[in-house]
């Protein structure tokens, strides 16, 4: 290339880059004007007030007096409840994990027998999530009484929605190579998916699944508010009868298990991955 | 083109760019990577180190820009010691440009922007938290880009590119550095022969034009005859020939790839 030719083609790229870059600040700039305005219109709808807030300060100074310190006599009550709390996340998580593999495969575009099962288990997922523990709870007591099977089936059944939902992403976006090379041996479908594809999913569907007993572990502890065991219970009925010293033991409780649970996912997560 | 200009031109008294001293490395585990190995490299050299894989080729050349810590011996840069340097490795490795076997372009980032990112070492870290560079830069990114001539190319994303012209966009990256010496790991290992002819031909005439030196790892043979002035023949960790292109013999090339002698043809072939 000439010197002259060469040059040309340098300013060439250079005023072409000026443009492009023109073009993007434009466009940041109308979708952030029309972001604000959204932002700031819903935010006065919903009533975001920073006055209210702070003027709100005293009172919750009062309501934390109140309760402070925790009345640590309460303690020894809530084992049960603790462990009934860990029990309820342990099993819904399980159950969870057994059954989101068979619907993640069916809910996978490249593992799905049919385009009709897909988009089917796809609704099904979405319903899953859509409805939260509590919601489930509620149902479940109902149907099989008060007590901890509620809250397991309210965490297995939200949980697999979210599990299935992601592992089935994670299978899509597998690397093709490895299916090739399987199909390329004459395997039928069921084996490609479980020497092409499964492999390549593990790491992740275990990080999902640690992550989502960390939730679990959260989520059992407010089923009790609706009568679905764990220490929610204890707290729900130690505000109501006003033992704020009580409910603060309750709180710290639950940050307790979650500290714990939290600690112990990490670990089992690095031994693994 | 002044801003591409040649860092290293003066060479009246012939100091080496880049000397090593009896550089030794062992990974954790006991592998024995590089075997006390000296050399002397010219400024403005084109220089092959030749050898199969796991001869230490790649170690080596990490030692230099000191992705891997050397467990003994010397690197001088321009009469410079580098080793040891804790607190200015990251001017140290400004001067050096690397291309790498897999290229490792960022895929996601545009080719303009890869190549830009040979300008990081020159700019504040507040600026780059914005992914924003002087129009300076930008010229010489350009440049660069043209020199290998893929600014055409600037705006698309780099994973929408050819094996032989994401390595181009990766010389340019490493000319953007504005480097002194460009260490390429083997360059052309996942190219066919006539691109990679081609992806060497642009990174020999680029460093010939801007007076920069250049250390490439190569395994095979044909493109070392072809385009080196001269050769390290390098066996299990340790130099076992050193000279130029010409003095490379079948015998040399057994001691090198530890093979019979007329071997060589049939495997390039």
């Amino acid at each position: 290339m000439s010197s002259t030719t060469f040059e040309a083609a340098v300013s060439a790229a250079l005023s072409e880059e000026s443009r492009r870059r023109g073009k993007r600040l434009g466009k940041a700039l109308i979708w952030a004007t029309a972001a604000i305005a959204v932002l700031w219109f819903t935010g006065a709808q919903i009533g975001m007030s920073p006055l209210a807030l702070v003027k709100g300060i005293p009172f919750m100074a009062d309501f934390f007096s109140r309760m402070f310190p925790p009345d640590l006599d309460h303690l020894p009550l809530l084992g049960d409840a603790t462990l009934e709390t860990v029990q309820i996340a342990v099993w819904g998580t399980l159950i969870a994990i057994l059954l989101s593999i068979p619907l993640a495969l069916l809910g996978a575009k490249n593992t799905t027998p049919h385009p009709i099962v897909f988009h089917v288990t796809r609704l099904f997922l979405n319903a899953l999530r859509a409805i939260n523990e509590l919601v489930f709870a509620l149902i479940f007591v109902s149907a099989v009484g008060l007590g901890p099977f509620a809250g397991v089936l309210a965490i297995a059944l939200h949980a697999t929605g979210m599990l299935a939902k992601f592992c089935a992403e994670e299978v899509e976006g597998v690397d093709r190579g490895p299916i090739e090379a399987m199909q390329a041996t004459g395997a039928n479908r069921l084996q490609v998916i479980l020497f092409g594809i499964v492999p390549q999913v593990i790491p992740a569907f275990i990080s999902y699944s640690i992550y989502r007993f960390d939730v679990s572990i959260r989520a059992a502890t407010i089923l009790g508010l609706v009568g679905a065991g764990g220490l929610g219970f204890s707290l729900i009925k130690t505000m109501k009868l006003f033992k704020y010293h009580e409910t603060a033991t309750c709180i710290l409780v639950i940050f307790i298990i979650v500290l714990i649970s939290d600690w112990v996912c990490a670990k089992v997560r690095a031994r693994i991955i | 083109m002044n801003v591409n200009a040649p860092v290293a031109e003066v060479q009246t008294a012939v100091k080496p760019m880049i000397s090593i001293r009896g550089l030794s490395k062992t990974y954790t585990g006991g592998v024995r990577a590089l075997n006390d190995i000296s050399m002397d490299v010219p400024p403005g050299e084109f220089l092959v180190i030749l050898g199969p894989s796991g001869a230490g080729k790649s170690t080596l050349l990490r030692c230099i820009n000191r992705l891997v810590d050397p467990s003994a011996g010397q690197v001088f840069h321009n009469g410079t010691e580098i080793t040891g340097h804790r607190r200015d490795l990251r001017a140290i490795r400004r001067q050096f440009g690397m291309v790498f076997q897999q290229f490792n372009l960022v895929k996601r980032l545009s080719v303009l922007t890869n190549v830009l990112a040979g300008r990081l070492a020159y700019r504040s870290m507040w600026r780059s938290l914005f992914y924003s560079f002087p129009e300076a830069d930008k010229r010489i990114a350009i440049e660069c880009l043209a020199r290998v001539n893929m600014e055409q190319k600037a705006f698309q994303r780099a994973d929408t590119l050819s094996g032989g012209e994401q390595q181009r966009v990766a010389i340019a990256r490493a000319l953007a550095q504005q480097p002194m010496v460009i260490l390429a790991d083997e360059p052309v290992a996942s190219l066919d022969p006539k691109i990679a002819r081609q992806v060497l031909g642009y990174l020999r005439e680029a460093a010939q034009e801007l007076g920069i030196t250049v250390l490439c790892n190569l395994h095979q043979v044909d493109y070392a005859r072809e385009f080196a002035e001269r050769v390290v023949g390098m066996s299990r960790g340790s130099v076992v020939f050193d000279g130029l292109t010409s003095q490379l013999t079948e015998d040399i090339l057994h001691r090198i790839y530890y093979r019979e002698p007329g071997e060589a043809e049939k495997e390039e072939a």
